[in-house]
């Protein structure tokens, strides 16, 4: 009994061990788009100026991480997570143009006293 | 008579057998097509995003991404000649983005020069619609 109570003690700490292992393998491609991803969303004048946009780049972050946690697959998480940051920078140059669209609009419009 | 009936019966176990598993193989040679098909329409959007950025002279005005996007559109093509249909997929893929970040950096780029020509213009002659809208104020309290 009780060394059946040790081996089930070692099997659970195998497979903790086993589980935080496969936890670990990480994909810098996917972190650096996760981290831009997240700073972007910091960002109040991109999130309140291009939101669409950069729900897109969160959605194919969620593609990646999903594709990353499922099967591992190297070459598709990499070009996902490069289209990640590319969609955020569209985000950011939404949001650009959104603002040099609103100095002209104020320009022309008679000045608030 | 019996041993007949059981060969019968033998006959169409193996039958069935053989259709499960000619089904079985069937629907792998389904799915591994499936998964390698030629990326047709992610080529298609690749090239209409290309356009459209040469629409908005991103050529010109996102020179870097704009070369990324065609650079990529033209290995999409050979590798889809070459039947590499998932790096095909991949390649378009990532050339539309290209091309869209080209086209939303081009958009933005003649915005922003209107918005400095705009910015110039009302600056230059310092608020003259300020200024007429003073005068007859001004005029008018002098008369008074």
């Amino acid at each position: 009994m009780q060394v059946s109570a040790a081996s089930l003690r070692m099997t659970i700490l195998l497979i903790t061990a086993l589980s935080a292992a496969c936890a670990a393998v990480r994909n810098p491609a996917l972190d650096r788009a996760r981290d831009v991803y997240e700073k972007a969303r910091q960002d109040p004048a991109i999130v309140r100026n291009a939101g669409v946009a950069l729900d897109k780049a969160g959605q194919t972050l969620e593609a990646a991480e999903r594709l990353w946690t499922k099967e591992h697959d190297v070459a598709e998480v990499e070009n996902l997570a490069y289209i990640t940051e590319k969609r955020v920078e569209i985000a950011r140059v939404t949001a650009q143009r959104r603002l040099a669209a609103d100095e002209i609009q104020q320009t022309r419009s008679p000045r608030p006293q | 008579m019996s041993r007949n009936c059981h060969l019968n019966g033998g006959i169409v176990v193996g039958e069935k057998h053989l259709f499960y598993s000619a089904a079985f193989a069937a629907l792998i040679i389904f799915a591994g097509c499936s998964m390698t098909k030629p990326p047709t329409d992610s080529l298609a959007r690749a090239e209409s995003g290309a356009r459209a950025a040469d629409e908005a002279k991103a050529e010109e005005l996102a020179p870097v991404d704009y070369k990324n996007a065609r650079d990529k559109l033209a290995k999409a093509k050979a590798a889809m000649a070459a039947e590499r249909y998932d790096e095909a997929r991949r390649l378009a893929e990532s050339a539309q983005v290209d091309a869209e970040l080209a086209l939303a950096k081009a958009e933005t780029e003649i915005l922003r020069r209107a918005a400095d020509q705009v910015w110039k213009k009302s600056e230059v002659p310092p608020t003259q619609a300020e200024l007429e809208s003073r005068k007859p104020i001004s005029q008018g309290a002098e008369k008074e």
